[in-house]
């Protein structure tokens, strides 16, 4: 049959022209506002005067974009860990066969369901509460002294608690999609071959879960880099140092701050183009190191 | 007969497309409001829209925009979208966005006799900013220590403090009575310390110290801190405090504390939770050897008027009804805030009106510290020091030393 190259063109322009529009021309015109001085998103190019790498300099030496990064790491490596850790361990435990297994998978998975806005009003308003909430109520039934979980020591962990809770059941169905997939033959003959599950999991299990892992790992640097709505929760009235993130940081630089009247939008795209590079780099460097192509079955 | 029914038809037509052509299409103004609709502010603001189009013909078309609106208004105004009133914070309204495209109101507001209807203080503060009035107050904002007059009532006291050391004495028999002097939130330690050394140092001082640092070889802001330290140590901060917002200024509401250094919407919040407190208002004591006790933290929510509008006149006197007279007075009634016009009352705060009326020296909300490029990790040091963190106010100052 021969090829109408110009039906072909005229299906695909929509799609073409959207995806120029919407996606290519934002990006291209942020990454080259981080390199002007711009007040405003929308200001007219006759308004950008050309400043070089001054935006990356100005928020590389700007300490709340640093504290910002800092939190970042924290959320991205210690939240990532406890994530990413404790949902494939319950994805292998709720596909080893566990009764009320479908019970126990809808539990985890709820907290996705409940809009993060109430999630985060729970923890903070009702868990963490110095005078009622849930672990101090614990704490003083043990013994102790009540505890300041929303302390500036405490606040960025108790965010990454709460957030860890909210995240756990959308990576743990992630690992049971890719768990399933795994022919059960392979773990038959092992436990004819006399191997233990913990020996199952390390040789069977994980081995095969590669390419899902190198997924989750992306999707979470993604979510991390992205982190905004729980930060914004926990620190609901003004930006706060022990819970500002990079995006926060970025939103106040473009918009202003409570009090804050100045605005840069030149730099606030510096921040967006850190945060792209941060992605595309942990992207490539798993897909360096997990190579999920080197196993089949 | 068909010809002639024929003939009465196309004549009732034309006729009626030639009359809707002549007719005058009525004027429609859009305004772009904060607000979320449902909100008592919204439902005044939606009241007097029909009330006015009632009195006038002229249509007020409301975009409830919600609070982010403040992050459209400037692609707004490049664009020239058909917005012809907005509503933002003054200080945003007067330094953020584009001026050019925001209306010049000052020979509207003197036509109508605006300064007879609102704050001179925050008129001059516009004024200031960008040399002639370009934005009419809508909701004003009055900050200092709002108490609880049933608390001071049977704590025995009589007279308000007017300086520190008799702050401390009213803490003192506030404590005695068993009600606990300050609630205070993480979220406004940063508000409150401000506070403390603009009495100290006024907002020009600490502008130096923002630009230069030198903190711990400051006398005066090592003293701050010292006093904040000192009133932990007494014990005058309620239980938990510094706590998470708004857990620490609702123990106002449940008569636990007694005092909390905000703005006036902390007592629309309490108010909305525990009922109708009996709110008084104190401005924040003066130091010895200290600035100038007059300044008090002013400040309001506004309506602008594009410059590319093309019924300035119109949308200036939607304002005015608004902002004076009966609407202002329902607004300030129905979501216990201050009103607008000097002439109505403010039933839940009745000190409030006066106090705006004779502030002479407006403060910002930490104006002199929050372009510093630390800001946000000072608004940490400041809450640490609330939690206790700190042995001395020189240590405090030593850890602000160390951001710069």
């Amino acid at each position: 049959m021969k090829k109408n190259k110009t039906l072909i063109f005229m299906f695909m322009a929509p799609a073409v022209i959207t995806l120029l529009l919407m996606y290519v021309y934002p990006v291209l015109r942020t990454v080259a506002m981080s390199f002007f001085h711009v007040e405003s998103v929308t200001a007219g190019l006759d308004d950008w005067s050309f400043n070089g790498l001054a935006n990356y300099f100005k928020i590389m030496h700007n300490a709340s974009f640093v504290t910002s990064m800092k939190n970042f790491l924290a959320i991205w490596i210690v939240g990532g860990v406890i994530t990413l850790a404790l949902s494939l361990l319950i994805a292998v435990i709720l596909t080893s066969g566990i009764r009320f297994q479908g019970f126990f998978r809808a539990a985890i998975y709820l907290p996705n369901v409940i809009s993060a806005v109430a999630l985060a009003t729970m923890w903070v308003q009702y868990i963490f509460n110095y005078d009622y909430g849930l672990l101090n109520q614990l704490v003083t039934a043990l013994g102790f002294d009540k505890i300041r979980w929303l302390g500036t020591d405490a606040k960025l962990w108790a965010m990454i608690a709460a957030f860890i809770y909210g995240s756990i059941g959308y990576y743990m169905l992630i690992y049971i999609s890719g768990i399933e997939g795994i022919p059960q033959d392979l773990y038959e003959a092992a436990t004819i071959d006399g191997a233990k599950k913990t020996t199952q999991f390390f040789r069977i299990t994980l081995p095969l879960l590669k390419g899902i892992i190198k997924t989750t790992i992306t999707f979470w640097t993604i979510n991390a880099a992205t982190f905004y709505l729980w930060s914004k929760l926990f620190s609901p009235v003004q930006t706060e140092g022990s819970t500002i993130v990079p995006v926060v940081y970025l939103y106040d630089t473009v918009f202003g701050g409570k009090g804050v009247v100045t605005t840069d939008a030149g730099a606030g795209a510096a921040v967006g183009v850190v945060l792209t590079i941060i992605i595309i780099i942990v992207y490539v460097l798993t897909d360096k190191l997990l190579k999920s192509n080197d196993l089949e079955y | 007969m068909k010809k002639l029914l024929s003939m009465i038809l196309v004549a009732v037509m034309v006729l009626a497309l030639g009359g809707y052509a002549l007719a005058d299409d009525p004027v429609e103004i859009t305004f772009w409001s904060m607000w979320n609709e449902g909100e008592p502010q919204a439902t005044v603001i939606a009241e007097a829209a029909e009330a006015y189009e009632a009195e006038t013909g002229v249509r007020v078309n409301i975009e409830w925009r919600g609070r982010d609106l403040n992050t459209q208004i400037q692609a707004a105004l490049d664009a020239e979208d058909a917005v012809d009133i907005f509503e933002d914070d003054y200080n945003r309204i007067s330094n953020t966005y584009d001026k050019e495209k925001i209306l010049d109101l000052t020979e509207m507001a003197e036509a109508a006799g605006y300064a007879d209807h609102s704050y001179a203080v925050l008129n001059d503060q516009v004024v200031s900013w960008v040399g002639y009035l370009n934005s009419i107050v809508e909701q004003p904002q009055v900050g200092g220590i709002f108490y609880n007059r049933d608390a001071f009532e049977a704590a025995g006291i009589e007279e308000l403090p007017t300086t520190w050391a008799e702050l401390l004495d009213v803490c003192a028999k506030l404590k005695d009575a068993d009600i606990a002097p300050f609630a205070q939130d993480s979220a406004y330690t940063n508000f409150t310390f401000y506070y403390h050394l603009v009495r100290y140092l006024g907002e020009d001082g600490i502008a130096e110290l923002r630009d230069n640092g030198g903190w711990a070889d400051n006398e005066k802001a090592v003293q701050a801190a010292q006093d904040i330290i000192d009133l932990i140590d007494k014990g005058y901060l309620v239980d938990g405090a510094p706590d998470e917002y708004p857990a620490s200024q609702n123990k106002v509401g449940t008569g636990e504390a007694a005092m909390v250094v905000c703005a006036n919407y902390v007592t629309a919040e309490v108010d909305n939770v525990f009922g109708p407190q009996n709110w008084g208002l104190i401005n924040y004591p003066a130091m010895e050897g200290g600035a100038s006790p007059d300044s008090c933290y002013v400040g309001a929510n506004s309506l602008a008027i594009t410059s590319y509008s093309e019924h300035p006149q119109e949308a200036f006197d939607f304002i005015m009804f608004l902002v004076t007279e009966d609407y202002d007075q329902k607004m300030a009634d129905t979501a216990g805030q201050i009103p607008a016009d000097p002439h109505n009352t403010c039933d839940y705060l009745p000190t409030a009106v006066d106090t705006l009326k004779n502030t002479t020296a407006p403060m910002g909300w930490c104006t002199s510290l929050n372009t510093h490029p630390a800001w946000g990790d000072m608004k940490t040091l400041f809450t640490e020091l609330f939690e206790g963190k700190y042995e001395t106010g020189a240590d405090f100052c030593a850890a602000m030393d160390a951001l710069y």
